[in-house]
């Protein structure tokens, strides 16, 4: 029973879509999907120093059904990929996905047989967030950039 | 070498070649006197340390393989390298399984990297790769580009996940080895329940797979599945000049990197037989005692916060962006820092690196005190850790244990004392041992083990002479800038050591070097064959072994106490599948 | 007497109205898209785990049991502590013999070994 369907597409939901998109924003639940040395970076922007917190996005739920932003943190190899792909599957709408450094936007310097030359490949991506390791305001600076992507765009009912 | 010279003589035209060049005994013998060899070495010399088991593929010769042993003697502190050339149609190796525990992962590895078989292996399959990847990649003739995707474009059905053995049968393999039988003593069927502990997890310690086989919440046996960080770094190894494997190396053991720079580069410094300057001996030990401090804080951290004491961690992670912040001022990056260069380093120290040290130190201190406080006599932590992961010293030595892991057993193992390097023997500090070999020991040994570090920080800062950090060596460092510009000498040289097809050319041989790395010893064997790519780079990583005997250390607790057991080994996976 | 517990009840229906009309919202606003992958059991990320119909052991329910047993136990406590000077001596009479007699059950079930886990 969307909210959309109840309207029958009556009346224009611009103010709704803002008020909504300002609720999703500051209220975003990670899945971190940390795998290699960007997960250090993670560790610290999940702590005091930087604070993840203060953004609203400070909660790490590793269960797809609780979380609906997933930042793949580190190298993504082709061993793991299937379940990277499970993972964003799993996961319920509305979701976005931040790539976290470089590895897993692009495969970073690994140009070999086992690494994902970017996760989106596999599956499609909404930020990303280049450096190896990204620094902490590096990273701080995506999700403000993924909040005001969030606040202004249409949002799915 | 008297060693050398009782081997040659108990096993005569069997011996092909002996040498000690660079300082390593190395005896190359024929294969079907490997488990002889082995076995009167282990009893009559005392070598009970399988350090590394690995292959070198020397493309173009016969025989094509070279199936390389690193063995370690506790008492005598004496090493030796054992060489098994086998030819290519006819890759059999008699396995070591029944001598050594750790072998059992070596030799999956290198079957799975090069396509050697092991004769007599108990569960010969891939360790790294997936199923139905075909070709061994780290074979020369194998491409660095060549992928084999799973999902996506480009994926074929045969390496799609659904084609893998299932968790039942994995774990019957696991099931068989321990001894326990799916039918019950009075013919009741056994309820074995499945679990998976898959590789998305939320312990924060990167992708590893744990299945469970439990009965209620005992775990009967496991099958642990690594691999899902193969980011292949001894592949790219092969394909960067000797400076461009450096940061790489960063990226193995991510929680420490100096330490893995270090590593590497005096493996290389040791092909050309150089050293390096004194300043530069003090300035690495520092930064590699620096690192690791930080990788012990973030392996307590993790580990209490699984425990549920997330203020631990939280407190851990400041005194970590302390450290951090004094990592970053001396070599750029906070964590892949690439700071070390064959001959010496990227730079020097700056110049108030001294006070802010000291003023980190002050705060580190601070942050452990608090911590012992929180933990060490807590009644849940001690009650959750006491007891619990316990593995005897003759089974952790088997396993090839080093590091904070082994000496929780009761082994004073350091490669810092038993085989010092850079400046090491000019240090004064003890070696903290357990006795009990069970987590809370692995955690004391730990703690323990970050003030020893800072004291060794502060004493090095003390005796800090002056003088270069880079080697005066044309053969490694780059010339100043001044004699670039303005000598012909200067500018052949930087042209020589920069260019493709020319660069840091070691002369033909091997090297293995061993560093105390955050989990034990750290082992670079580079082989050199006189160009200015390396014709193979081999990593002893120290998780690997102890994540290899994670399978032991499960078995029989329950399922709550994977989780402190998984946290104190402090598996990097950068470092477990390189 | 019922005065002074009106705040609570309306503390009660103030919050059961907010987290009623959370979660209602949350329904009217949030997108439906079942997909196959969706309905599947989280098990991180492998998508083909054996199938988990295995009879669970016994000893489970034993746990459980015990547990239930001495919560009730618990909870029935609980409007005592509050009542306890107004019931004055006869009150502790009685919970003595119903601590009494649960306590007997605690040592039945201590020895046979429902406490242990093996």
């Amino acid at each position: 029973m969307g909210l959309e369907k109840l309207l029958q597409r009556e009346a224009v939901t611009t103010r709704l879509d803002a008020a909504i998109g300002w609720a999703r924003k500051y209220s975003l639940f990670q899945y971190p999907f940390a795998t290699a040395c960007c997960s250090m970076e993670y560790m610290s922007v999940a702590c005091s120093h930087y604070d993840i917190d203060r953004f609203g996005a400070g909660l790490p739920r590793w269960s797809p059904r609780q979380a609906d932003l997933l930042m793949v943190v580190g190298t993504i190899s082709h061993k793991l990929a299937p379940i990277l792909r499970q993972v964003y599957d799993q996961m319920c709408e509305p979701k976005w996905v931040l790539s976290f450094g470089v590895c897993a936007t692009s495969g970073g310097f690994y140009d070999n047989y086992a690494t994902v030359q970017g996760i989106d490949t596999i599956i499609p991506v909404d930020i990303y967030v280049a450096g190896c390791p990204p620094r902490p305001e590096a990273v701080l600076d995506g999700l403000i950039k993924l909040q005001e992507k969030i606040q202004k765009q249409k949002q799915v009912y | 070498m008297a060693l050398l010279e009782d081997i040659s003589e108990r096993y005569k035209e069997k011996v092909l070649e002996t040498h000690s060049l660079l300082g390593d005994d190395t005896v190359v013998i024929s294969r079907e006197i490997l488990p002889d060899l082995v076995r009167f070495l282990k009893e009559a010399r005392g070598f009970n340390f399988l350090m590394d088991l690995s292959a070198v593929d020397r493309m173009g010769k016969d025989p094509r393989f070279e199936v390389v042993y690193h063995l370690y003697a506790l008492e005598s502190r004496a090493r030796l390298r054992i060489k098994v050339p086998v030819a290519e149609n006819d890759a059999l190796v008699p396995t070591l399984t029944g001598e050594y525990r750790s072998a059992n992962w070596l030799e999956r590895e290198a079957w799975d990297m090069f396509g050697i078989t092991f004769d007599g292996h108990p569960d010969l399959r891939r360790i790294l790769m997936y199923e139905g990847f075909e070709g061994h990649p780290l074979r020369k003739d194998y491409p660095k580009e060549r992928r084999q995707p799973r999902v996506g474009p480009g994926s074929r059905p045969e390496t799609a996940f659904e084609r893998g053995p299932s968790i039942e049968e994995r774990i019957a393999v696991a099931l068989k080895m321990s001894g326990v039988s799916v039918r019950g003593e009075n013919g009741i069927r056994n309820e074995i329940m499945y679990l998976n502990m898959g590789p998305s997890h939320p312990t924060m310690h990167g992708v590893v797979r744990v299945m469970l086989a439990l009965r209620g919440e005992t775990i009967l046996a496991s099958d642990v599945e690594i691999g899902y960080m193969h980011r292949c770094f001894e592949k790219e190894a092969e394909t960067h000049t000797y400076t461009g494997v450096i940061p790489y190396t960063d990226r193995l053991n991510y929680v420490s990197p100096l330490i893995n720079n270090v590593g590497y580069a005096m493996a290389v410094e040791k092909l050309f037989g150089a050293g390096t300057t004194e300043r530069c001996g003090y300035v690495r030990v520092i930064m590699s005692e620096i690192s690791r401090v930080i990788d012990h804080l973030t392996c307590i951290g993790a580990f209490a916060m699984e425990l549920g004491a997330f203020t631990v961690f939280l407190y851990m992670m400041k005194a970590r962006e302390y450290l951090y912040e004094l990592v970053e001022d001396v070599t750029g990056a906070r964590i892949t820092t690439s700071y070390t260069r064959i001959g010496g380093l990227k730079g020097d120290l700056t110049q108030d690196f001294a006070g802010k040290c000291r003023a980190a130190f002050i705060g580190v201190r601070d942050v452990l005190q608090e911590c012992d406080r929180l933990l060490t006599r807590n009644r849940i932590f001690y009650d959750r850790t006491r007891d619990v992961g316990v593995i005897s010293r003759e089974d952790a030595v088997s396993c090839g244990f080093t590091g904070p892991c082994l000496r929780a057993t009761g082994i004073p193992y350091d490669v810092r004392k038993a085989a010092p390097y850079l400046v090491y023997d000019r240090m004064d500090f003890e070696i903290p041992v357990g006795d009990h070999g069970d987590t809370y020991d692995r955690y004391r040994v730990r703690m323990a083990e970050m003030e020893q570090s800072m004291r060794i920080v502060e004493q090095a800062l003390r005796d800090l002479p002056d003088g270069p950090v880079c080697l005066n060596d044309k053969r490694m460092t780059l010339p100043p800038k001044e004699q670039v510009y303005t000598t012909i000498e200067g500018l052949m040289n930087h042209f020589k050591l920069i260019m493709d097809g020319h660069g840091i050319r070691p002369p033909a041989g091997e090297a293995y070097f061993p560093v105390e790395g955050g989990n034990g010893e750290l082992g670079f064997y580079v082989v050199s064959d006189g160009t200015g790519i390396p014709a193979r780079v081999r990593v002893r990583a120290p998780c690997f072994h102890l994540v290899a005997a994670l399978s032991h250390l499960i078995q029989g607790e329950m399922v709550a106490d994977v989780t402190p057991i998984f946290g104190s080994i402090n598996m990097i996976a950068g470092e477990l599948d390189r | 007497m019922s005065v002074t517990y009106l705040p609570i009840l309306l503390l009660f229906l103030i919050t059961g109205a907010m987290a009623g009309g959370i979660l209602y919202l949350a329904g009217v606003i949030g997108p439906r898209n079942m997909t196959p992958a969706k309905a599947m059991p989280f098990e991180s990320g492998i998508p083909n785990i054996s199938p988990h119909d295995r009879p669970v052991p016994v000893r489970f329910y034993i746990i459980a049991m015990v547990f239930i047993i001495f919560d009730i136990e618990v909870v029935f406590l609980y409007p005592w502590a509050i009542l306890f000077r107004k019931l004055g001596l006869f009150g502790f009479m009685e919970m003595t013999v119903f601590l009494a007699i649960l306590a007997l059950g605690l040592a039945y079930a201590w020895k046979k070994g429902a406490l242990e886990w093996d």
